[in-house]
C-alpha cells in the first residue's frame, strides 16, 4: 500500500509539470487548429535560457520563471507573425510540416548556440526530498508542481475571466461568431500563440531543473505532449490537465506493477481504448469535421 | 585522401556524435602534418545524420556515390552503425567504427566491418564483474539489480555482468530495460530499493544515467556499489550532471584513459586541450583511434583501392592506438578486455585490471574503501 501511494504522489507530482507543458499545445490547437510540433523544442529553448540565466546571474531557475515567461511570450509572438500565422487557416498537414520546420530550426539555433553537450541545471534541492512518514516527495518537483498548479490557475484565470480570455475562447468555439461580435481574431491568435509558448516557457524552466537537456531532447517531450492532449481531447485545457495527470501516474503504475519496459506502452494502450470508446478524447470537442464525417 | 562520415551531430546522440568528430578531426589534422597517408593529405568529409537510422543510410550511399570517397569512418552509436554498416558492405567498403560495441553488429557474417576498441558490449562489464565474484564473501553484494535503456549497446552490457554474477550464485534482485524516452526514474528506484538489491548495474547512454543517480538520491536510496556504462565517460559534464559528491565511487567501464601511456596519447590530449580545452572525453579518444587504425591499415597494404585487402590485413595484425593494442577476430569483433574505472576525488581513475591501474584503491559508492 505504500509503494502504491508513493507512485501516486510521484505520478501526479510529475504529471502536474506535464500538464503545464501541454497546456500551450492544446490552447493553440483549439485556437487556431495547429498541430504546434515545435512545442517540445520550445521548452527546451526556454530550458536552455534558464541555464544561461542561472550561468550568468546565479538566479534560483524557478525565481527566474517569470522573465522566461516574458521572453517566450515574445518569442511566441515573433513566431506566430513571422512563420506560422501565414499557415494558419491551411490543411492541418501543412501546420504540422510548418511547426516542425521551426522545431528544426529551433534544435539547429541551440546546437549553434550552447553547443550539443549536455546542460543542466543544479540547485541545492535538485538532490534533495521531503519525507513525510514512509513517503518521499522530490523537493524539485515538489515545488515545480507547486508552481505548475499556480500557473495553470493563472491560465484558467486569464481564460475564464478577462476580455482577452473570452476572447481567446470565443475565437476558439466559433471564430465567425467571434468576429462579429468584434473580436479581432487575428491578434487574438497571435496572443494566444504567445501565451501557450509563454506558459511553455514556464515548463521549460521547471524541466531544467528535474533533467539534463540537449538541443534533441525535444523529440522526447513533443511525443509524451501529443499523447497527454491527445488523451484529453485536442483543444481542451482541462482535457489536458487530466489527461497529464492520467498520462503521469500510469508511468509511475506501469513501471512498478507491468515492466519499466512497458512505460511507454502502457499509456499509448489506455489512448487507444479511450480514442475507441470516445474519439474526441477525454474532453475534446466535437468539431465540424467530425460531424461530417 | 577523402574520407567520409556520417555522424549524429544533431539529434539525441549529438553529444557523442560531436565528441567522435571532435577526435576524427584531432587525428586527421595530427596525420596530415605527418604528410597525410600515403603521401596524401588527409581531407575529411561529414554528413549529419540527425541520430536517424535512415538518414546515416542516406548518408553512407551519398558519399559513396556522389562525394566519392576513398575510405570510411562509422557514425556514433550501435544504433546507427547497424543500418550504416550494411551500406558499406554492400560496396565492398571497408568500415571502421569507433562506437558499434553491439553483438548484433558482427553476428551477421560481414567481412568489411570492425569495431576499433577493445571489447564488445556484452564483454564490457567483464572485468566489474570478475573484481565483485572475487571480492570476500562478506563484502560480496547478494542481490544486484539490473536497470538498462533499451538500447543495442546498453542492454549487452548489463546483460554481459548478469549471466558473469548469477553464473557465480549472485542473485538478480531486478532487471528490466526502460525506453530511451524515460525522464523520470523514481519508479525504477522505488522497485529496485524494494527488491533489496545491495549493488546496482546500469546499462546506460548519458541522460539517462544522470537522471538515475538523481532519483537514487531523492529516495535516499544508495547501494554500496554502483555501476554504470557510458555516463561516467563524460567527464565534466557527469560531474556537472550529478554533483560531484555523487561521482565518488562510481565504477564504469572504459576504453580510455588520459594518462595511458599508449601511441600518440600525450600528443592527442595535447591537440584536444589546445583546440577545445579540458580532458578529451571517451567518445574523442575512440575517434582518434578509429583514425589511427585506418591509417595504419592503409599504410600496411600500400593501397586503398583494394578494400578487401584492407579488411585482410586488419584480421591478421594488431594495431598500436591511443586505447593500447587493438586485434579483430574473422567477424571484425575485437579481442581485447576494457578497463574499470573509478571516480574518486573527482578525478576518473582505473582501477583494473593491475597493470593499467592508476591507483590501487577501490570504494563504495559514496563511501569507504573496500
Amino acid at each position: 500500500m505504500t509503494t502504491l501511494l508513493q507512485l501516486l504522489i510521484t505520478g501526479l507530482l510529475v504529471g502536474a509539470v506535464y500538464a503545464l507543458m501541454s497546456s500551450g499545445l492544446t490552447l493553440i490547437f483549439g485556437v487556431m487548429r495547429v498541430v504546434n510540433l515545435a512545442h517540445g523544442a520550445f521548452a527546451v529553448l526556454a530550458a536552455y535560457l534558464t541555464y544561461t540565466v542561472w550561468t550568468w546571474t546565479g538566479l534560483d531557475p524557478l525565481l527566474s520563471v517569470p522573465i522566461i515567461v516574458a521572453v517566450m511570450f515574445g518569442i511566441g509572438w515573433l513566431s506566430y507573425n513571422l512563420v506560422v500565422r501565414h499557415v494558419r487557416g491551411s490543411h492541418i498537414s501543412m501546420t504540422v510540416l510548418v511547426t516542425f520546420g521551426i522545431a528544426l530550426t529551433i534544435e539547429g539555433i541551440a546546437g549553434f548556440v550552447w553547443g550539443n553537450q549536455s546542460r543542466t541545471v543544479r540547485t541545492s534541492y535538485t538532490d534533495t526530498s521531503v519525507q513525510i512518514g514512509p513517503f518521499f516527495l522530490p523537493t524539485a518537483t515538489l515545488l515545480a508542481a507547486a508552481i505548475a498548479v499556480a500557473l495553470l490557475g493563472a491560465l484558467f484565470f486569464i481564460l475564464n475571466q478577462t476580455w482577452t480570455g473570452r476572447a481567446v475562447r470565443a475565437s476558439a468555439v466559433n471564430e465567425s461568431g467571434a468576429l462579429l461580435v468584434g473580436v479581432s481574431v487575428k491578434s487574438i491568435a497571435a496572443s494566444a500563440f504567445a501565451l501557450g509558448i509563454a506558459t511553455l516557457g514556464a515548463g521549460g524552466a521547471i524541466i531544467a531543473v528535474m533533467y539534463p537537456f540537449i538541443p534533441g531532447t525535444h523529440y522526447q517531450w513533443i511525443a509524451r505532449l501529443l499523447a497527454i492532449v491527445v488523451l484529453g481531447g485536442l483543444g481542451s485545457l482541462m482535457g489536458a490537465v487530466i489527461g497529464a495527470l492520467s498520462i503521469g501516474v500510469a508511468e509511475q503504475f506501469a513501471t512498478q506493477y507491468v515492466g519499466a519496459s512497458w512505460v511507454e506502452i502502457v499509456p499509448f494502450l489506455v489512448i487507444i481504448i479511450i480514442l475507441i470508446v470516445r474519439p474526441r478524447g477525454i474532453l475534446g470537442q466535437k468539431l465540424r469535421e467530425d460531424a461530417t464525417v | 585522401m577523402r574520407i567520409g562520415a556520417s555522424l549524429p551531430l544533431t539529434g539525441e546522440f549529438s553529444q557523442g556524435g560531436a565528441d567522435t568528430q571532435r577526435g576524427y578531426e584531432i587525428w586527421a589534422k595530427l596525420q596530415n602534418e605527418q604528410g597525410g597517408i600515403l603521401g596524401r593529405k588527409v581531407e575529411m568529409i561529414y554528413k549529419d545524420d540527425a541520430t536517424n537510422q535512415n538518414t546515416v543510410v542516406s548518408n553512407y550511399n551519398q558519399l559513396l556515390s556522389n562525394e566519392g570517397v576513398d575510405l570510411l569512418l562509422g557514425t556514433q552509436s550501435s544504433l546507427l552503425n547497424i543500418p550504416a554498416s550494411t551500406v558499406a558492405e554492400r560496396a565492398g567498403m571497408l568500415y571502421i567504427c569507433a562506437s558499434c560495441a553491439s553483438p548484433e553488429m558482427f553476428n551477421r557474417g560481414f567481412k568489411y566491418s570492425f569495431f576499433s576498441q577493445q571489447a564488445m558490449a556484452s564483454d564490457q562489464g567483464a572485468t566489474f564483474a570478475d573484481w565483485i565474484i572475487g571480492l570476500p564473501k562478506e563484502k560480496r553484494p547478494k542481490k544486484v539489480a539490473y536497470p538498462s535503456l533499451d538500447d543495442p549497446f546498453a542492454t549487452p552490457v548489463a546483460e554481459g555482468i548478469r549471466k558473469k554474477l548469477e553464473a557465480a550464485g549472485i542473485e538478480t534482485a531486478y532487471a528490466d530495460t526502460y525506453p530511451v524516452a524515460t525522464k523520470n526514474f523514481d519508479a525504477i528506484v522505488t522497485a529496485i530499493r524494494d527488491s533489496g538489491a545491495e549493488a546496482v548495474v546500469q546499462g546506460a547512454q548519458f541522460e539517462d544515467g544522470v537522471n538515475f543517480v538523481r532519483a537514487l538520491n531523492r529516495a535516499n536510496f544508495h547501494p554500496e556499489i554502483l555501476y554504470q556504462s557510458s555516463s561516467p565517460t563524460y567527464g565534466q559534464q557527469y560531474v556537472d550532471g550529478v554533483g560531484k559528491a555523487n561521482t565518488e565511487g562510481v565504477l564504469f567501464s572504459s576504453s580510455y584513459h588520459v594518462d595511458a601511456d599508449t601511441k600518440g596519447n600525450k600528443e592527442f590530449a595535447a591537440r584536444y586541450r589546445e583546440i577545445y580545452g579540458g580532458y578529451p572525453p571517451e567518445d574523442a579518444a575512440d575517434g582518434y583511434a578509429a583514425g589511427q587504425v585506418l591509417a595504419a591499415v592503409v599504410e600496411g597494404v600500400g593501397r586503398t583501392d583494394d578494400q578487401k585487402a584492407l579488411a585482410d590485413w586488419l584480421r591478421g595484425n594488431e594495431v598500436e592506438t591511443v586505447l593500447g593494442k587493438l586485434s579483430w577476430n574473422e567477424d571484425g569483433s575485437p579481442r581485447g578486455d576494457f578497463l574499470l574505472g573509478q571516480w574518486q576525488n573527482n578525478v576518473s581513475e582505473v582501477v583494473l585490471p593491475g597493470e593499467a591501474a592508476t591507483t590501487t584503491r577501490i570504494t563504495r559508492w559514496r563511501g569507504e574503501a573496500f
